[in-house]
């Protein structure tokens, strides 16, 4: 991970993020206070505390920018699904089951930048200033499930991405209770892959177009309608391939397991990572934030 | 990528894993040939059948540190893996073609996962073949099936979530973040043939958004019923 690329890319988002960071020790000791207040909500405040360690440990590049780059994601996410709950043009359209699933979404991504911003305190980045606009995404029923397979699947990829940089024994005890950061991370990598998989299944109803090619998981690169970075290789691609990428650790895995197996199964059965630059293009080729 | 393992590789047994010399060169003297690709497909299954010796029902340990966590992963891909293809080899009667396109892929995707997990944790430390006990799924029944499905898909969601921590070498934490978002994909599937948008319902989502995320001993104890050898994961991780 480049610290730099990731200030950088932050920047742009929040102009005053040099100046956050370089207060690092007032930002810490109002994370310290705050964190006393609400010291009985559980799990919000043990990433709280566990995050307040790791800036004093260092042992990452800067979890400010992680949990930050984590939080614009959920924000924007959140915002997506609220603005079309509240779209006149999908009012006809987005109804019964399918109104209740994107309400459920709403829901969860709304928890998770309530999770982000109680543990981030002080040092959360607030929400771009002119909020988030996704320009044609809600003409119509198909193109928001477009954009919706698009946000779920690089959300799946961008947390895949931070895994490994989070220290795997961050285990605060917040009022007898043992949270661990990283694993709450995984619990919301798998929750947007459970969306991701509910907005391709929907994709593939008769309103939607009844695109019965569209799996509930990732075939090959193909984009069906998102755009194509979605899918694409991160860098280094050595690290974040295609989606299409059919070799894991040092075997190809269509030939190398002692059975032959389709390349569109092989890239289906693993999903890829993407690093934070990648992920904040793809964002800003389809939102102005 | 090939150093990938070499260069991250905290276990000097992993470090050198799969006969990757073999097979590496194997494949690129065939790429691209069918017939080079059937003679790789045939001298690897004759390894495959003498790594793999049935064994006598009894209790199969999974190990410690990081090798406990691939065989516990690779113990509860394999009862996939079996489930799966007996659904595929005994469909349920109404099984619409959409379904079946579906449970096809999955039951590819888990037998990948399971042979992925064979080629990667050296032949020492790996666990053998496991027997799994599906008496209590009637395979007739869609409702069983399905049922049996999810607990499946939910139960390896949870044990992906709760044992990435246990994971010391990033690489394999990678590894198995690009399995676990598949499973998930997976269950939500599942769940949504059950009851349309159930894909995230509130037994496996909590209220801060959260999937579960299960301890190894509550996961084998759940998986426990459908294999028939005793599973022990007391040292998974450890």
């Amino acid at each position: 991970m480049n610290l730099f690329n990731i200030i950088s890319e932050l920047e742009k988002v929040d102009p005053e993020i040099m100046d956050r960071l370089s207060h690092r020790r007032s930002a810490l000791s109002a994370l310290g206070s705050l964190g006393k207040k609400m010291a009985l909500a559980a799990a919000p405040i043990a990433i709280g505390s566990a995050f307040n360690k790791v800036l004093g440990q260092n042992n990452l590049a800067d979890p400010t920018a992680v949990l930050n780059y984590a939080l614009l994601l959920e924000r924007l996410e959140y915002s997506f699904y609220d603005q079309a709950l509240k779209a006149a043009t999908l009012t006809p359209t987005l109804t019964g089951i399918a109104r209740t699933a994107i309400e459920t979404i709403r829901g969860h991504e709304l928890a998770h930048v309530n999770l982000l911003k109680a543990a981030l305190g002080a040092a959360a980045a607030p929400e771009p200033a002119n909020g988030f606009d996704f320009g044609g995404a809600f003409a119509t029923y198909p193109t928001f499930l477009t954009f919706a397979q698009a946000f779920e699947d690089t959300g799946v990829r961008a947390y895949k991405g931070q895994a490994g940089n989070i220290p795997r024994d961050f285990s605060p005890t917040v009022g007898g209770a043992t949270v661990n950061v990283l694993t709450v991370a995984l619990q919301i990598h798998s929750v947007e892959a459970r969306h991701a998989a509910h907005i391709r299944y929907m994709r593939r109803g008769p309103a939607a177009g009844a695109q019965a090619n569209i799996m509930p998981w990732i075939v090959g690169k193909e984009s069906n309608g998102a755009p194509a970075a979605v899918y694409g290789a991160g860098n280094p691609v050595a690290t974040f391939p295609a989606e299409d990428n059919i070799m894991q650790a040092t075997l190809t895995l269509t030939t190398g397991l002692g059975a032959t197996y389709s390349a569109a199964d092989v890239s289906a059965a693993f999903d890829e990572a993407l690093d934070n630059t990648t992920v904040t293009n793809i964002a800003k080729s389809v939102v102005t934030f | 990528m090939s150093n990938l393992l070499k260069k991250e590789g905290k276990e000097a047994d992993l470090s050198t894993p799969l006969q990757v010399p073999i097979k590496r060169r194997s494949f690129f003297m065939y790429a691209g040939a069918t017939a080079g690709a059937t003679a790789l497909l045939l001298s690897g299954c004759d390894d495959d059948n003498e790594d793999d010796k049935t064994p006598a029902a009894g209790t199969v340990n999974l190990g410690s540190k990081d090798i406990g966590v691939l065989n516990y992963a690779y113990a509860l891909e394999q009862l996939e893996a079996a489930f799966y293809a007996q659904v595929i080899a005994t469909p349920y009667a109404n099984m619409s073609a959409d379904e079946k396109t579906a449970l096809t892929a999955i039951a590819k995707h888990e037998a990948i996962h399971r042979d992925f997990f064979k080629a990667a944790i050296p032949e020492a430390s790996r666990i053998p073949a496991l027997n799994p006990d599906f008496s209590s799924i009637t395979f007739t029944s869609r409702d069983s099936v399905l049922g049996a499905a999810k607990t499946f898909e939910d139960l390896g969601v949870a044990a992906y979530n709760g044992a990435g921590r246990l994971i010391e070498n990033p690489t394999y934490l990678l590894l198995a973040g690009k399995i676990v978002s598949v499973e998930a994909r997976h269950a939500a599937y599942i769940r949504d043939l059950i009851t349309p948008g159930s894909f995230s319902g509130s037994d496996v989502v909590d209220a801060n958004g959260l999937d579960q995320a299960l301890p190894v001993s509550t996961v084998l104890a759940a998986a426990q019923k459908y294999i028939k050898e005793t599973i022990n994961g007391d040292n998974v991780g450890k």
